[in-house]
C-alpha cells in the first residue's frame, strides 16, 4: 500500500462508519420492524408481511400518496418554470444585479417553518380581508379552510420557497454556455425563442435534470410546511405521505406498521428518482 | 452583509460559555437523589415550579428537574423507545396514556395509600382507558376537567334566556339569539380539535351502554358487528351537525386563541368548550363574563352528564431507581394543600375526596355534576390514537355529509382492528 492510499482509506474510514451508523444501521432497525406489530415502546411480535398486505387495503393511505404525487408534481412544474425564468432574467445584463440575485435568495435562507407560519397568517387574516372589501367570494374566507383549495396553498408556499435553490442552479447552468454560441446564432438571424428552444434549453439539460430530480424528490417527502399551513386539514384532505408517517407511527402508537409504510415509500421515491434521472439524462445535449 | 462582526462573534461566543457554566455549576451534590419529573402541560410549568420549590424545601436530599416539552404524547414515546423512562411524570389522562399504561411501561400504584382517597368514578375512568395487566392503577388523578357548555350570563340576562336544560331549550335560546342580531356560539374550525368537546358530550349520553366495549368485542369483520357507529351514531351525527349549522360565517378559518379572545369580549352567547379554556379566556380578558352548564342533550334532564376526564394523571416509571423518592413527591402533589391550590389556579376540578369543591363562579353549573358523580368519560378516550378522529369530525362539521362522517369513522376502527389483532392481550 502506497502513502497516499493510505491517506486515502484515513479520510474515508471514518465518514463511512458515521454514515453506516447514523443512517445505514437506522435504515435496517425501520426495515426489522416493518415485520413486527411495535407500537414504539413496549413487547412486539413478528407478524411477517401483514403490515405490507394492510398498507394496500388503507385507503387513508392510498389518499395521502395521491395528494403526495399531485402536490409534488404540480409544485416541481411551477418551481422549475418559475426558476428557469428567473434565472435567466437575472442572468441577463440589468442593474443591480447581484443585489438582485442576493434578494432572490433569501427565501431559502429561511426555515420553512417560519415561511409557512406567516403564511398562514397571510391566507387567514390578510387575503380574506382582501377579498372581502373586493367581493371575491372564494377569497373572502381562508382558502387553507377550504378542503378543495387548501393544497394550491401549500403549493404556493412551497414553490415560494424552493424557487430560490432551483434559480441558483439554473443560473450556475446559464453560465457555463459559451457566449459565442448567441453571437453565431444572433448573426445567422435566430430569434430570441429559437435562440433559448435550440442553445440555452440544450446546454443546460444536465441542470434541468437535477432541479426536476431534487425537486420532485424534496416534495415527495413535504412534511414541514403541511405542519406549519393546514396540519393536515381541513379533515385529512391535505395529509402528505410522512405526516401519516409520523402521525400513526408516532402519536397512534402504529410503528411498525408505518414503518412498513416508510419502507415503501422509500422505495417509490427511489423507483420514480431513477425513472426520471433515466429519461432526462437521455434528452441532455452533449458537448 | 452576512458577515458577522468580528466583536459580535466574540460577545456570543462568551455569552454561550457563560450560559454552559451556569448549567454545570447547578450539577447536584454526591448524596443528593434527582428526580427526572417530565411534566406535560405548557400552561402550568409556572405552578409546577412552585410546588417543586416548596417539596424541595421540605425534603433536602431530593432534586425534582421539571422536563417540559411542545407535544408531550409524542416525546413520552421517543423518551421510552430509547429506554429513558421519568421517574415521574404528568400525563393527559387520553387514550394514549391508555396504550402506554397497557404496555406496562408505568409502575403499579394501587398499593399507596394517596390512592384510598381518589374518587372511585374518577379513577375508573382512568384505569377504562387501559392498565397493566388488567388490575394495576399506573396513575392516580391530581386534577380532572370537565367538558360543557361555556356562557356569556350577560348576554343571557339582557334577552331573557334561562339556562337551557333540554335539547329543545337549547336549539330556542340560540334561535333567539340568532333573531337579535347575536352570534350564539362562536366556532373555532381552523384547529380541527375544538370540534371534539361537542362530540364527546353528546357521545357520552347518546351511545348505547357499554357502545365501545362491544366494539372492542366485535373483532374486525365490519359486516358481522352488531355495533358501529353507522348503527348508532346517527342522532348524534345529527345533532352535532345541527350544532355546527350555527357557526358564525367564517369560523373555518378561526382558530382556537381567536375564539378564546372574541368570547371573552362578548362577541357570542355560547362557547362550546370545556373547564380548561377557562384560564385562556380569563388571559385574553380578565373581565370575561363566564358561566357553564352541562350539554342538554337529550329532553329528560335526568339524564344529562357532565363529561370529565383526568386532565394530570400522576404516573411512575416502571424501572425507577428512585422509587421512595417519586412517592414521596407523588404523595406530596396529592395533598389536599397542593390539590386545592393546583385546581383553584388551573381552573380544575379536584378527584380526591379531602380536596374543596371549585369556588370558581365560572363553573359552578359543571360542579355540582361533577360533585355528585353524574360524569362520563371521554369517548375519544376509547379510540385508538391512530385514528385521526378530530380531523374526521372537523371535515364533517364542514361539509354536513353524515353517511361520510360515520363510514369513515367505521372504516377507520376495523382497519385497525383488523391490524393490530393482538392489541388487547399484551
Amino acid at each position: 500500500m502506497t502513502h497516499s492510499t493510505k491517506a486515502f482509506y484515513w479520510m474515508a474510514v471514518p465518514a463511512l462508519l458515521l454514515f453506516v451508523t447514523l443512517h445505514t444501521v437506522p435504515v435496517l432497525t425501520g426495515v426489522l420492524f416493518s415485520f413486527t406489530d411495535y407500537a414504539g415502546y413496549g413487547k412486539w411480535n413478528f407478524v411477517g408481511l401483514q403490515n405490507y398486505l394492510s398498507l394496500f387495503k388503507d385507503d387513508r393511505v392510498l389518499t395521502s400518496y395521491g395528494f403526495t404525487f399531485l402536490f409534488a408534481i404540480t409544485t416541481t412544474v411551477i418551481v422549475n418554470v418559475l426558476a428557469l425564468g428567473i434565472a435567466m432574467l437575472l442572468n441577463a445584463r440589468i442593474k443591480f444585479q447581484t443585489a438582485f440575485r442576493g434578494l432572490f435568495f433569501i427565501p431559502n435562507v429561511l426555515a420553512i417553518l417560519v415561511i409557512g407560519y406567516v403564511f398562514n397568517f397571510i391566507f387567514s387574516n390578510s387575503l380574506p380581508l382582501l377579498g372581502q372589501s373586493l367581493g371575491i367570494d372564494w377569497l373572502s374566507t381562508s382558502i387553507l379552510a377550504n378542503k378543495d383549495l387548501a393544497w394550491l396553498g401549500i403549493v404556493g408556499v412551497s414553490a415560494w420557497q424552493s424557487i430560490a435553490f432551483s434559480t441558483i442552479l439554473y443560473l450556475a447552468g446559464l453560465q457555463t454556455i459559451p457566449a459565442e454560441l448567441y453571437e453565431a446564432a444572433g448573426l445567422d438571424g435566430a430569434s430570441y425563442w429559437r435562440q433559448f428552444s435550440s442553445i440555452t434549453f440544450p446546454m443546460i439539460g444536465a441542470f434541468f435534470t437535477i432541479n426536476m430530480v431534487l425537486a420532485l424528490k424534496g416534495f415527495l417527502q413535504a412534511f414541514d410546511q403541511i405542519v406549519a399551513l393546514t396540519g393536515g386539514g381541513p379533515g385529512t384532505s391535505t395529509e402528505s405521505v410522512a405526516m401519516v408517517i409520523f402521525r400513526g407511527g408516532f402519536q397512534g402508537g402504529e410503528f411498525g406498521y408505518q414503518m412498513a409504510n416508510s419502507v415503501v415509500y422509500l422505495l417509490v421515491i427511489v423507483a420514480v428518482s431513477l425513472i426520471q434521472l433515466r429519461t432526462l439524462q437521455r434528452k441532455e445535449a452533449d458537448f | 452583509m452576512f458577515h458577522l462582526k468580528q466583536g459580535r462573534a466574540t460577545a456570543l461566543g462568551a455569552a454561550l460559555a457563560a450560559a454552559l457554566l451556569t448549567s454545570c455549576a447547578a450539577a447536584p451534590a454526591e448524596n443528593e437523589v434527582t428526580l427526572d419529573f417530565f411534566q406535560f402541560k405548557p400552561e402550568a410549568v409556572q405552578e409546577f415550579a412552585g410546588l417543586i420549590d416548596e417539596f424541595e424545601a421540605a425534603n433536602p436530599g431530593i432534586r425534582v428537574l421539571q422536563n417540559s416539552v411542545p407535544d408531550p404524547d409524542t416525546a413520552i414515546r421517543t423518551l421510552l423507545v430509547k429506554n429513558k423512562a421519568p421517574d415521574v411524570l404528568t400525563l393527559n389522562g387520553n387514550a394514549s396514556f391508555g396504550l402506554l399504561a397497557e404496555a406496562c411501561v408505568f409502575a403499579d400504584l394501587s398499593q399507596e395509600p394517596v390512592a384510598k382517597k381518589v374518587l372511585p368514578a374518577v379513577q375508573d375512568i382512568l384505569n377504562a382507558n387501559g392498565r397493566c395487566g388488567g388490575s394495576e392503577i399506573n396513575g392516580l388523578p391530581m386534577a380532572n376537567n370537565a367538558s360543557g357548555i361555556l356562557y356569556n350570563p350577560e348576554i343571557f340576562a339582557k334577552y331573557g334566556v334561562s339556562v337551557p336544560r333540554t335539547w329543545d331549550e337549547l336549539i330556542a335560546a340560540v334561535e333567539t339569539f340568532k333573531a337579535n342580531g347575536v352570534a350564539p356560539f362562536y366556532m373555532t374550525l381552523k384547529d380541527a380539535w375544538t370540534t371534539s368537546p361537542a362530540l364527546v358530550n353528546l357521545a357520552a349520553q347518546l351511545q348505547p351502554e357499554d357502545f365501545f366495549d362491544r366494539l372492542d368485542a366485535a373483532g374486525d369483520v365490519r359486516e358481522d358487528s352488531p355495533v358501529s357507529f353507522s348503527k348508532d351514531y346517527q342522532e348524534l351525527a345529527d345533532k352535532l351537525s345541527k350544532l355546527f349549522s350555527y357557526a358564525q360565517p367564517g369560523a373555518a378559518g378561526v382558530d382556537y386563541a381567536t375564539g378564546n379572545k372574541a368570547f371573552a369580549d362578548g362577541k357570542s352567547a355560547m362557547y362550546l368548550n370545556g373547564s380548561f379554556a377557562v384560564p385562556a379566556i380569563r388571559a385574553a380578558n380578565p373581565d370575561a363574563k363566564i358561566a357553564s352548564f352541562p350539554y342538554p342533550v337529550t329532553n329528560d334532564p335526568a339524564k344529562t352528564t357532565v363529561v370529565s376526564g383526568v386532565d394530570v394523571a400522576l404516573a411512575m416509571g416502571r424501572e425507577t431507581p428512585h422509587r421512595a423518592e417519586a412517592q414521596k413527591f407523588i404523595d406530596f402533589l396529592l395533598s389536599k394543600e397542593v390539590v386545592d391550590k393546583y385546581t383553584k389556579n388551573q381552573s380544575a376540578f379536584a378527584p380526591v375526596r379531602d380536596a374543596a369543591p371549585q369556588q370558581d363562579p365560572a363553573l359552578q353549573g359543571l360542579a355540582a355534576y361533577f360533585n355528585a358523580g353524574r360524569v362520563e368519560g371521554y369517548m375519544d378516550h376509547r379510540l385508538p390514537p391512530s385514528i385521526p378522529l378530530v380531523n374526521i369530525t372537523q371535515q364533517f362539521v364542514l361539509d354536513g355529509d353524515k353517511s361520510r362522517f360515520l363510514n369513515t369513522l367505521d372504516n377507520e376502527w376495523f382497519k385497525v382492528a383488523a391490524r393490530t389483532p393482538n392489541r388487547g392481550d399484551q
